[in-house]
């Protein structure tokens, strides 16, 4: 009798399990991916019209921005296809060795956008452009050289790999997570596990963001590592920081049915926290005034995680899977 | 309204689960895991001192064979010490001492010497600092003395030096390097090759200071005995690992099955093997030396599937086994501890396909190389595996209640309802 009334409670809590995963998927995740899809495709054109760093850096920065709202996103296309979008951390320096290994070979892939999808993740994707084009080592190349060449083949298997994920995303994740529960779905069993998985990407881009973006950088108060922020080549080190905070309270607020005021006021103090921040790269964290107001933009995540959790987590009874950065 | 039935939902889905003769049987759940757990270490020390009687006989009489023998007897070593990776996430005791023993990638210029790319870099410039051709250095600004290899250089000076974990100078993996050397194969057939004459005395020496790297290899080889004979002693009756899993039987479960799901989802299949091979790496494999990753992963696959089903065999045949996690679900949900089930024989037969390649002659290293389509796809159907099973893994936690659910209305935020960080 008890497993009977369970049963029969958890089929109505399916109800707000599905319009939750409804909403993330159309008023976040699916415009999410057209919009990078829609950047990185000018950036591609960018290229190929004038493949110099300098003309690049604005399509870049709006190709990262668009990224932002769905890249912390580790599920389905994204599972793996993020990774070559966006390889970073890279403790072991794999992207400059990447980068320069190619050009010393003038590899020919470069001239193959098709075959260019097969090299290292090291030379592909957001990062590996960051470096070519930001970089004073490698960003001095001119039309014609070879360093030009491969950043029209970046850019244009970015622009492919943008497209491939949102295809990947409407055509084909999106109705699983929709249809949780029916026959014939093995990825999701029932609408609460479809919820589980987008609720699962919220807490681990928090998790990520605090430990991984704010975390490397900041080191320890002794030796703190402005050399390991994100993206700090190009400046984006703190817009990127903010960017993810805001999506996954944006994913957040479309899987929940009900208003968060508390997550709502966390992430203004996230917003509070980064705008008391000079210098948006993070290199000036060596002075602990600065590094004081990266401590505190850290906990305002932190703390914005807590509120998801309390309001979203606790009250749909959702406790986070597993996420990728489980493990070292 | 809803909400409050969402909120019964889950109190009603708590009731089902353990009563007093669960939490019983929870127990008896969690002694088979303490047992395996004590078996794999004092197998992993057994095997860890073989190796050292092969150390010391190839310091002693350095030659092929005494080198050889010393490879074959750290090869032997790994096979219990993976099996027990699937404790680590989930008990900090073992977490937090884990570093020493088996820490990876390493930048093992730090150690001894190195050709081409593996020196100094930006990210760490103490990857060519190279111990063992210098008695004295400048480290984050001090003057380290070191003209006698100490297990205290090693473990408190060298070991993640600068704070960089890549610093790695004790455990398997450095004493890999230094039974093996550098592949310097890339993705060509072969494992390092470091001639036995690096632990030749006088003018037979190669590549200098074999007295020194002999002197390395023993310490780090004494270093890791005694790091196993500790951690032995934590699963034994009484020990802190033992007694942390047997304080309170939801906690134990969820360690449980917190080790089973980080090792198979952010570790093996995503740091380990997917990022390996989409950076096409010929040395981001676990045991890039001695070629020996296929092993790793094999045991690592292994070592999740006994957790589950209360089984280990040891190294010399015996079986420890017990209640396990596989009769917990069963009784909760029969269906689902097919499904796990299904889904471990899975895994572990995909990254047998692997093992089987590689000891047929493709090494692991060589499936990373780009356009290898036939090891992308072996290496891929393994990762894939170890997803699947991550789900059904966070299926468990559903049907055994080790969610840690909290009901509406609760403000603490000193209690985060994400259990698995």
């Amino acid at each position: 009798m008890r497993h009977l009334t369970a049963v029969f409670l958890l089929v109505l809590a399916a109800l707000p399990d599905r319009a939750g995963v409804d909403r993330a998927l159309d008023a976040h995740i699916l415009p999410g991916f057209a919009r990078f899809a829609v950047a990185a495709g000018a950036l591609g054109e960018a290229a190929r019209a004038d493949c110099r760093a300098s003309t690049l850096h604005a399509p870049f920065h709006a190709a990262f921005d668009a990224w932002m709202a769905v890249g912390d996103i580790r599920l389905g296309p994204s599972e793996t296809g993020a990774l070559s979008v966006a390889f970073w951390p890279d403790p072991r320096g794999f992207t400059r060795r990447a980068l320069a290994g190619l050009i010393a070979a003038r590899d020919p892939v470069a001239r193959d956008p098709a075959t260019f999808a097969t090299v290292s993740i090291a030379a592909r994707g957001l990062f590996a452009l960051e470096m070519l084009i930001h970089d004073p080592e490698f960003a001095r190349y001119d039309q014609g050289d070879y360093s030009c060449t491969l950043a029209r083949a970046i850019t244009a298997d970015l622009a492919a790999q943008a497209q491939a994920l949102e295809r990947g995303w409407r055509e084909e994740f999106a109705p699983l997570l929709r249809n949780a529960g029916s026959p014939g779905n093995a990825t999701f069993l029932t609408p609460a596990e479809a919820m589980r998985a987008l609720y699962t990407q919220v807490i681990a881009s928090l998790e990520f963001t605090a430990g991984q973006r704010l975390g490397r950088p900041l080191g320890s108060f002794e030796r703190p590592r402005p050399r390991l922020a994100e993206a700090w080549r190009s400046g984006r080190s703190l817009r990127n920081a903010l960017l993810a905070s805001e999506s996954a309270h944006a994913l957040a607020t479309a899987l929940a049915d009900t208003p968060l005021p508390r997550s709502d006021a966390a992430l203004a103090r996230v917003r509070e926290a980064a705008a008391a921040i000079t210098d948006p790269a993070f290199q000036d964290i060596t002075d602990p005034v600065a590094r004081l107001r990266l401590e505190i933009l850290q906990q305002a995540v932190r703390a914005l995680k807590s509120a998801i959790e309390a309001e979203i987590g606790s009250r749909l009874g959702l406790t986070a899977g597993f996420n990728a950065q489980d493990g070292d | 309204m809803k909400h409050t039935l969402i909120g019964l939902g889950a109190l009603a889905l708590a009731a089902t689960a353990p009563g007093p003769s669960a939490a019983h049987e929870a127990a008896e759940v969690l002694d088979t895991y303490a047992d395996i757990a004590e078996a794999g270490y004092l197998d992993s020390l057994a095997a860890a001192r073989d190796l050292r009687r092969a150390v010391e006989a190839l310091i002693e009489a350095p030659s092929a064979e005494t080198m050889q023998a010393a490879r074959a007897a750290w090869i032997r070593a790994r096979v219990p010490y993976q099996q027990t990776e699937v404790f680590r996430f989930g008990n900090p005791i073992v977490d937090d001492w884990e570093g020493r023993v088996n820490a990876w990638p390493l930048d093992e210029g730090l150690i001894d010497y190195v050709e081409g790319d593996a020196g100094p870099s930006d990210e760490n410039p103490l990857g060519g600092l190279n111990v063992i051709a210098h008695p004295r250095f400048t480290l984050s600004g001090r003057e380290i003395d070191a003209s006698r290899i100490t297990p205290e250089l090693l473990r408190e000076v060298l070991h993640e030096a600068d704070g960089i974990e890549a610093n790695v100078a004790t455990g398997y993996h450095a004493i890999e390097f230094l039974l093996w050397g550098q592949d310097l194969n890339g993705h060509a057939p072969g494992a390092g090759n470091r001639p036995w004459t690096d632990y030749a005395r006088g003018e037979a020496c190669t590549h200098g200071n074999c007295d020194r790297r002999a002197e390395y290899l023993r310490v780090a080889t004494d270093l890791l005995v005694e790091d196993l004979e500790w951690m032995a002693a934590q699963w034994a009756e009484g020990g802190a690992a033992r007694a942390a899993v047997q304080a309170d039987a939801t906690a134990g479960l969820r360690a449980m099955v917190t080790g089973m799901g980080s090792l198979s989802y952010g570790e093996l299949a995503g740091e380990r093997m997917r990022l390996g091979l989409m950076l096409n790496d010929p040395e981001e494999e676990h045991d890039c030396f001695s070629d020996n990753t296929h092993n790793s992963h094999f045991y690592d696959g292994l070592g999740i599937r006994n957790v589950y089903l209360g089984e280990y065999v040891g190294i010399d045949g015996r079986r420890v086994a017990g209640p396990s996690l596989a009769d917990l679900v069963a009784e909760a949900d029969p269906a689902l501890d097919a499904e796990m089930r299904a889904r471990l024989d899975a895994s572990v037969l995909a990254l047998l396909k692997i093992k089987t390649v590689a000891e047929a002659g493709h090494a692991y290293d060589q499936m990373l190389a780009r356009g290898n389509a036939n090891g992308e796809r072996l290496i891929m159907e393994a990762v894939e595996a170890l997803i699947d099973q991550t789900r059904s893994i966070e299926r468990v936690v559903d049907a055994l209640a080790l969610g840690g659910v909290t009901i509406e209305g609760s403000d603490s935020l000193d209690n985060p309802s994400a259990v698995f960080q």
